[in-house]
Formats: structure tokens, sequence, C-alpha cells
């Protein structure tokens, strides 16, 4: 053996030695990984300096060089693996310096949230589309035809009055009053006037009456009204809709009661009744299109029938979320808006 | 309404419980509300819609009892004895607003003695919730919630020249009603009026002048009708509803008011004595019979979705008390009672079969044939933009329509015209329809503030109202937001939005002034040409204005450009699969010299190979000259068709860089 063999297997068993004692001696990690550096870093380690040192040994000792330093990096990683290992068991109290808290929050990226009526109006939507049934929207300002005369609703009707409803100042439209709708009926109509049967459409928005506001009452609230007019249909196609409506919307099966009523844009007229809990809970109003309704938009009441059907967004939302005062919605405190 | 259970069992045998009666009403028209015991009676609240003014008496609940139940109703006679003078020779009736008063009916009683009701009366009033007055104004009421007809009592002894005059008021006159208050009548109302002076507003309320009191000996009892709108305008007006005006106002059954009558003075005669004048006093129109109305069988089924026998429906029909005048296989012809006067067409009379029959025999499953749907642009397009602003962290609000003038007047970003007003206060002293939504933002930024909510980021989605001056007001829909953050944070969630909505017309902004802004900080926003929206920051009075505690951010985009520009379903181009080459560039430039103009610049001359322009950092400092500003900034080349060489690189910059510098006087920064 070479003087040279020598010195090199010396100095890679010192090597080993040193590096074990140093990995025994660390108390933490960043002491850990700085002596890792300092025998294993793949720039500039110790191990990485002897490797290159195979260089100097005389040819035919390069094989029990190479050996022997394959044995002793094998020692070292050895040595470094066991001193991790110690590290990572160590308790909690045995531990020093600074620690990673995975236990501290997150980094939230702000979500906000879209208003509960919203949420609301967008799933009554959802499930009308599944039974085919597309949105159609219309103006919020309006004629008396459309919210009134088209509907059935004569003049002489108290729903017309000044008291019941926001009429407009100094605007008129060839002299007849305008005033801001009262219900989203007066968009069926807009589409009747359009089309011709089939129809099968839902309106909804916002519509404005003067109530006092109250846990139950606000100025303007949210209507949703479904149409359906075509050749044939009848009351047991409303009744047969409004139950696959809220068996989608409420996911189990549901039962449907009509109780007789009165609206002057339908009959006969019912109010509805789902089944809910072992009792029945009111759903809204519908009924069978009035023929004078298809008269004003042009159709004929003995070629087409069809149903409509009425549902307040809020009162479905007040129980869906338990909310117990309507002017909350309006009040748009945030805290309310993040429950949703 | 309600009704008397032991009242009820008068005219109607009442076998079933009182549960099951309360049901069958619910299910046929008349809602149960509630029951209360009274007594030994009970209280039964029903819920009469505006179309059933028949069942706002005890008689009318009655037959639709009897309909329910088969039974039979046993109607009173009201045949009261008449054994003295002629009544015109008492008491004239004369109707001068025939328009307002159709008919009048008068009878006169003589030598009646006031005083207590008996107990029976006494206590049918009080299960229905009235206070006993005397014997003869029990009476009216009595029959009036018996068969619906509302009735007064006057003191014949105090109507000047024993006379009735139903007329408009004259100017300036006045009435002191039963209730002691006295009212300014004008002139659209129905007044009473006796030889001299107005002693009643007809079919709303009468007047103490003609008030039987304790010693009145002569009486003039009045059925009559009124016009149902007039009788409303009427309350309205005064602030006066009683039973009598919510009768008239649905409107009374015009061959029942004679019974009424009679039957008024029928009881009078039993409780109080006295001597009926004969005959009646009865002027305007007399009552005429309902039109016919054919009902054709195929019908039923066509609306109900069930067929109903020929038999059944016959049957149905009698027992509510309409007449089958004709009927074959095919049809029957019909005609109406005269207490249902919501009965004229076909439609009407198949509802009353469907309410008899049971709407519970009407199927829920039956076939409903497939139809498509799809979703509107609109939905689709504001899906995209929740989508974007909820997950940028802002809350979606809804708040009320119409502002005060004030708010309205303080930021108007649309219109300059006048804004529309509602007649009427809607809710706080709003009564003007919003040309923005920003001020009811701020207003709800400042509500969130005052409760210390830490973070208030907000949007609302809505119809704004922009006069058109005589024509319709335009009503397109904005989306406006509110944030406590800056001018940037909030312009980048614009573009954010329209990257999101894949549109690729340009988007730039220009500077603009707005009340509430500040001057520097507030721009028009823009795609193409168009104008559509404005962004800025509250100034200091503008903040002042909404009380808000720091400065505030707020937007307000129009829904309509985007529908136009939006890309909802986007083609792909393919992709290069050569690596870029990216270039800093600090130019030095004017104060004057906006990003914009660099931007463009650079985009117009860089050539082809220019992939993308990133702006890094805004740079000022003492090393500069004064005045300028330095603009760094990142460009990436690329080629669809091979690995960029140093000298294409090279090329492309220096043209960027001559441009800059001669087109925006640019230079670079060592």
């Amino acid at each position: 053996m070479s003087e040279a063999l020598d010195q090199y297997i010396n100095d890679l068993q010192t090597l080993a030695e040193d590096a074990k004692k140093a990995f025994e001696s660390a108390k933490q990690k960043e002491d850990l990984e700085a002596h890792r550096v300092e025998f294993m870093g793949a720039k500039n380690g110790h191990l990485k300096r002897l490797q290159k040192g195979i260089g100097k040994v005389e040819k035919d000792e390069k094989r029990a060089a190479g050996q022997k330093f394959n044995e002793v990096k094998q020692a070292v990683e050895q040595s470094f693996q066991t001193a991790q290992d110690r590290l990572a068991n160590l308790s909690a109290s045995e531990q020093v310096g600074p620690r990673f808290d995975p236990t501290l929050p997150g980094t939230k990226r702000p979500i906000g949230r879209n208003h509960p009526l919203t949420q609301t109006v967008e799933e009554l939507k959802r499930t009308m589309a599944r039974l085919g049934f597309e949105v159609a929207h219309g103006p919020e300002i309006e004629d008396e035809w459309h919210n009134f005369d088209a509907l059935n609703i004569p003049a002489s009707h108290p729903a017309r009055h000044p008291d019941e409803n926001f009429y407009l100042a100094n605007l008129t439209q060839k002299g007849h009053p305008l005033l801001w709708r009262s219900q989203t009926s007066t968009v069926q109509i807009r589409v009747m006037e359009k089309r011709t049967p089939p129809v099968r459409i839902i309106s909804l928005g916002r519509v404005y009456r003067p109530d006092k506001p109250d846990a139950t009452h606000f100025p303007m609230f949210h209507q949703i009204e479904g149409l359906m007019v075509d050749r044939g249909v009848t009351m047991a196609h409303l009744k047969t809709t409004l139950r696959l409506f809220a068996t989608s919307l409420l996911g189990e099966d549901v039962h449907i009661r009509f109780r007789p009523s009165f609206f002057p844009f339908t009959e006969p007229s019912v109010e509805v009744d789902m089944s809910w809990q072992g009792g029945w809970l009111e759903m809204g109003g519908a009924g069978m299109v009035d023929p004078n309704v298809l008269k004003a938009v042009g159709y004929d009441p003995d070629e087409v029938s069809g149903f409509a059907f009425g549902l307040g967004v809020e009162r479905i939302c007040m129980r869906r979320h338990n909310v117990e005062d309507i002017r909350s919605f309006f009040e748009n405190d945030v805290r309310f808006l993040h429950q949703f | 309404m309600i009704i008397s259970w032991n009242w009820l069992k008068q005219y109607v045998a009442l076998d079933m419980s009182r549960e099951t009666l309360e049901d069958r009403l619910t299910m046929s028209g008349l809602n149960h509300e509630e029951s209360e015991q009274k007594a030994d009676d009970w209280a039964i609240d029903l819920e009469v819609t505006n179309n059933r003014p028949d069942c706002l008496g005890h008689l009318g609940v009655a037959r639709e009892v009897a309909a329910l139940f088969d039974q039979e109703v046993k109607l009173p006679k009201a045949e009261p004895k008449a054994s003295g003078p002629p009544v015109e020779k008492l008491a004239a009736v004369e109707i001068k607003a025939k328009d307002l008063c159709s008919r009048y009916t008068a009878r006169v009683i003589q030598g009646v003695k006031v005083g207590p009701s008996p107990d029976w009366l006494v206590d049918r009033l009080a299960t229905v919730g009235l206070n006993s007055v005397n014997n003869i104004v029990d009476i009216t009421n009595y029959v009036m919630l018996e068969c619906g007809q509302p009735l007064h009592a006057f003191d014949l002894d105090q109507l000047a020249d024993n006379k009735i005059i139903v007329r408009r008021p004259l100017k300036d006159e006045k009435l002191e009603a039963i209730n002691h208050n006295v009212y300014d009548l004008t002139s659209e109302m129905c007044i009473i009026a006796d030889g001299k002076q107005a002693t009643g507003i007809g079919g709303v309320m009468g007047g103490i002048q003609s008030e039987v009191t304790d010693v009145t000996v002569n009486l003039l009892i009045e059925s009559a009708e009124f016009d149902p709108v007039s009788i409303r305008q009427t309350v309205l007006d005064l602030g006066l509803p009683s039973d009598a005006s919510y009768r008239f106002e649905r409107g009374v059954d015009s061959q029942g008011i004679d019974w009424a009558s009679r039957r008024c003075c029928e009881l009078i005669l039993e409780i109080a004595g006295g001597t009926l004048a004969s005959g009646v006093i009865d002027v305007g129109e007399q009552p005429k019979e309902a039109e016919p109305i054919t009902l054709r069988f195929p019908q039923i089924e066509r609306i109900l979705g069930i067929p109903v026998p020929a038999g059944e429906v016959e049957r149905i029909l009698s027992t509510l008390g309409i007449s089958i005048r004709e009927s074959n296989e095919e049809e029957l012809v019909a005609v109406p009672p005269s207490f249902r006067n919501d009965l004229t067409r076909e439609a009407d009379l198949i509802e009353e079969v469907a309410r008899i029959y049971g709407y519970d025999k009407i199927p829920e499953d039956v076939i409903v044939p497939m139809a498509p749907s799809s979703q509107t642009r609109i939905d689709r397009v504001l899906e995209v933009v929740r989508s974007v602003l909820t997950g940028n962290g802002f809350d979606e609000v809804l708040t009320h329509s119409a502002v005060t003038e004030k708010q309205n007047e303080s930021f108007s970003p649309w219109s300059e015209e006048a804004p529309i007003q509602t007649l009427q206060t809607v809710i706080q002293g709003t009564n003007s329809l919003r040309r923005s939504l920003v001020p009811s933002l701020l207003l709800t930024r400042q509500k969130n503030e005052a409760v210390s909510n830490p973070r208030i980021e907000l949007f609302e989605i809505a119809h704004v109202y922009l006069p058109q001056g005589k024509e319709l007001p335009l009503e397109p829909i904005m989306i406006s937001c509110c944030s406590g953050e800056d001018f940037f944070l909030m312009k980048g969630t614009i573009e954010t939005l329209l990257d999101a909505l894949q549109i690729s017309k340009p988007f730039s902004v220009k500077q603009e002034k707005h009340t509430l802004l500040d001057d520097e900080k507030s721009v028009g926003l823009y795609l193409g040409e168009t104008r559509f929206g404005v962004l800025g920051e509250t100034s200091r009075a503008g903040g002042k204005q909404y009380k808000l505690s720091k400065t505030a951010t707020i937007a307000e985009i129009q829904l309509d450009p985007l529908l136009v520009e939006a890309n909802l379903q986007p083609l792909v181009t393919s992709l290069s699969i050569y690596p870029p080459s990216s270039r800093d560039f600090n130019f030095v430039v004017e104060e004057a010299v906006q990003w914009s103009a660099l931007k463009q610049c650079i985009e117009e001359n860089a050539g082809p190979l220019l992939e993308t322009l990133h702006f890094q950092e805004i740079y000022r400092s003492k090393q500069l000259d004064e005045g300028k500003k330095s603009m760094l900034l990142t460009v990436q080349f690329r080629s669809s068709e091979g690995t960029l060489t140093g000298e294409q690189v090279d090329q492309a910059s220096e043209q960027l860089v001559t441009a800059c510098q001669k087109q925006l006087g640019a230079t670079l920064r060592g």
C-alpha cells in the first residue's frame, strides 16, 4: 500500500469520525443542516473534496480507494440519518430553537358571498330550468296596461289604488300614468305579447309596494313567477309541475295541495300548499290563466290554455335559513351576509 | 269574517264536528284562520276573498255549508206586519247622485221603544266581536252580519222635512259623524242629506244629528246600494273604514236589499215595538237578473285535467243556488243568483265546479311534456361576474332602489336629467329612483363601519333609472363595487372581470371629475370607444358627506357592454413550442407621460415577436432630473417558428427603444 493511499484512507476515517461527532452534537435541525452542508454539501462538502482526492492515488490503487470512499460515504450518511431521526424524535420539551408551527392559521384568500336572496333566486331558477322553464326579464317601470289591465285587474280594483302602488311623479306615457311594477306578472304579459304559444317561462325580480316595513314586510321584495301556455295545459299539469319543483328543491318526495283562492289574473285560482314535516306549508298562489288575460295578449282562450304560479322569494329564503326579520336582508350587515 | 257556530246553526243543520266544518270550508274557499270559544259558542274566523262578498254574512256561509254537506238553507221569512200609514206620507227619498248610489230603499217605523237589547242578541254580537249599543243599532248590525247588507237607522224626527236626499256635498260642507269627529266632505263623496244638510256619509258612517238615541221614537230604515269605487275612495280620504263600507266596497246583493230591510223591520217590531208604515220607498234602479252563462262540458276537463260527470256538474251548480235553465249532452245554460256577482263567465262556473268537487281529485303525477330551456346570456354573464367578484372577496348586497334626492344628486355618472320621483315616500324620506347604485353602497359601507365591521367589500347588481325626457326611462343594469382598498386594486378587479369574460376589446381609462370623488383618482372606464364605467376614490368631502371613516374606492360598470363583448365560447390558438426571451427596460420619461402612452408605443413598435408587456414599478428620485420619473417594465418576446436568437431580440428591443425615444422622449436608464 502506498503512502498516498494510506494517507487517503486515514483522511477518510478522520472525516467519518468528525462527521459522526458533529452530527451527534447537533441540538437542533438548523445545526444539523449546517453540519450536513459542511460534510455532505454537493459543492464544497468534505466528502466531495475527498472524492476528488481519489484522483491523486496511484492508478492501481484507485479501486481500493474508491471502495473505502464508498464505505465512508455510507457511514457518514448513516450517522446523519441517525442524527436526523434522533432530532425528529425529540419530545417537544427537548427541542430547542425556533420551530415551525403548522397550527398557525392559514393565510386566507378573502372570499365574498352572493346575497342570500340571490342564492335562493338562483336555486329556484336552476330548479325551474331543469323543468324546461326559461328566464324572462322585463322593465321595472311599467304602464298600467302591463301591470293591471292585461292582467284582468279593472280600473275599479282596489289593487290599483295610488296608496297601494308607487306611481311616478311627472312621468306619463301617452297621458297614462306609470308606476314601479307591483308584480312580475308584467313580464309574462310582455313575453306573451311577443311570442306565440308554447310559452314556458319564469319571470323574476324586484317588485315595489308601499308596505310599511316590519318583520315580514318591506316596500321592495322579490317575486318569482312561472307561466306555461300551450294547447291542452291543465290544472293537473300545474299540480304536477309544482310537485316536481318542490320535490327537486327539497330533494324529497313532496305532495301538493290546492285551496281555492282569488286572483284577478287566474281562474280557477288556488293557494298552493306543500307537505312539510307532517303538515302543510304555504308555497304561494297559482291558477289557470284567466281567459281575459289570454285575450289581452291576443291568444284564443278556446285554442290554448295555461297555468301561472307565483312565489315570494323572501318568504322561501327566510324559511330556508331561519331568518326572522325580512329587513335584515336589506340592512346588509356583512356579519349577516357572511352567514350564507 | 267571524262566524258564530250557534248563529250559523239557525240557517243550516250542523251535524258535523266543528273541525270537519272548518276543514271543508278551507278546502272550498273560505280559509279557516282560527277559532275561539266564547261562552257556550264558538267564534270561527274565516278569510273571505274579495270576490265573495256574499260570504260576509252568516247566510252566505250557510249556503256554502249547505252545498258542501247537501243540506237545505232555512231562510228567515222577513215578513213584518205593516199596520201604519203609507210610508210616502211620512218620508221622501230623492237620489241626485245616481252614479254614486244606484238604489235606495226606506221604511218607516213609528213609536219604537229604544232600549237595551235582549240577551240572545247581545250574545250573538259578542261572539262575533261587536259591542251592544241599543236595540235598534244592534238589530241593524245583526241583519248586516246575517245577510251581508249594511243598514242604517235614522231618527226620522231629526231629518229636516222628513226627507232623504242622496247627493254630492256642497262646497265646504262638513259633517259630524257618530264617532264625534268632524269631516270635510269632498266632491266625489256620496252624502245622505235631509232637507237642510248632510246627515250621513252614504255607506260609510252616519251623522250624529240623526243618530238613534234613547229618546228616538220614529225610525227611517235605510237599505241601499252604493258605488264600490266611490266608497273605497271616501274611506281612504277620510281614513274611516267601517263594517258597512267594507261590504259596499265589495258589492252587495242587489236582490237582497229589500229582504234585509224587511228583516230589519221584522226584528225591530219584535224587539222594540212600534208600527211599520205600509209600503216601501224604493228609488233608483231595480235589480236585473244576471245574464245566462253557457258551460260546455268538455271545457271542464280541458281546464281541470279531469272529467266531472255532467250530473255532478248540475248538482254542484244547483246547490250553490245557480239555476240551470237548459242542459243537453254538450252543455248547459245557467243563471247565477243575485248574490253571486262574481259569476259571469264559463271559467267562473268551472271554478265553482272544481272547488266543490274538490281540488284533491286533480292528480299531481300526469305527464308534462319536456321542453328545452337555455340559460339567458344575461344570466351566463352575470354568473361570471358574480364568481369573479365573490372570488375577489366582495360581498353582494341588496339595497332599496329608491334614495333621497340629496343622495341621488350626490353622484350621477350616467344622467344629467333630474331623477324620477315616486308620488309616495318609499322608506325613510326616500322617493327618488336612483341613477347610480353608488350612493346606496356608500351608505351601506357607512352602516357597516358604524358597527365596527373590519372588512367591508361590497357589490350590488341592479337596475338604475335614467330619465329620457318624456320617453320611458332607460333601466340599464349596473354592477357596482365599493371597497376599502385603493384605486389600483379596484381597477385590477375590473381588469380581472374583463379577463374572465374573455373581452378582447381594449380597456382604457380617462380621467374625469365627479362630485364625491378625488379629482385625480377618478376615471371613466372605456371598452374601445364606449364609456362603460366609472372608477375612483372618494374625496375628503365625498367621504365626509357619507360619514366614512376612511377613503373608499367605488366602481360602477354597465352590464350591457359586457353582454355585447363577452366571449362565452372562446376559440383556442395553438401554443408556441419555443422558449420565450425577456428583457427589462427602465425608461426615464417626463411626469406627464402616462403608462398608457408608453404601453401603446411599445405595442405598436416592438414588432410581431412581442408576446407580453408587464409594468413592474414606477420610481422617482433626486438622481433623476426634475419632473422626470422612471418606469420599469418587462417585455417578453417569443416566436412560433423557432427559438429566438440574440440578434432577433436585440433588434426588436432597439426598435421599441428608438420609438419610445422619438415619440415620448423616453431615455433608457443605465
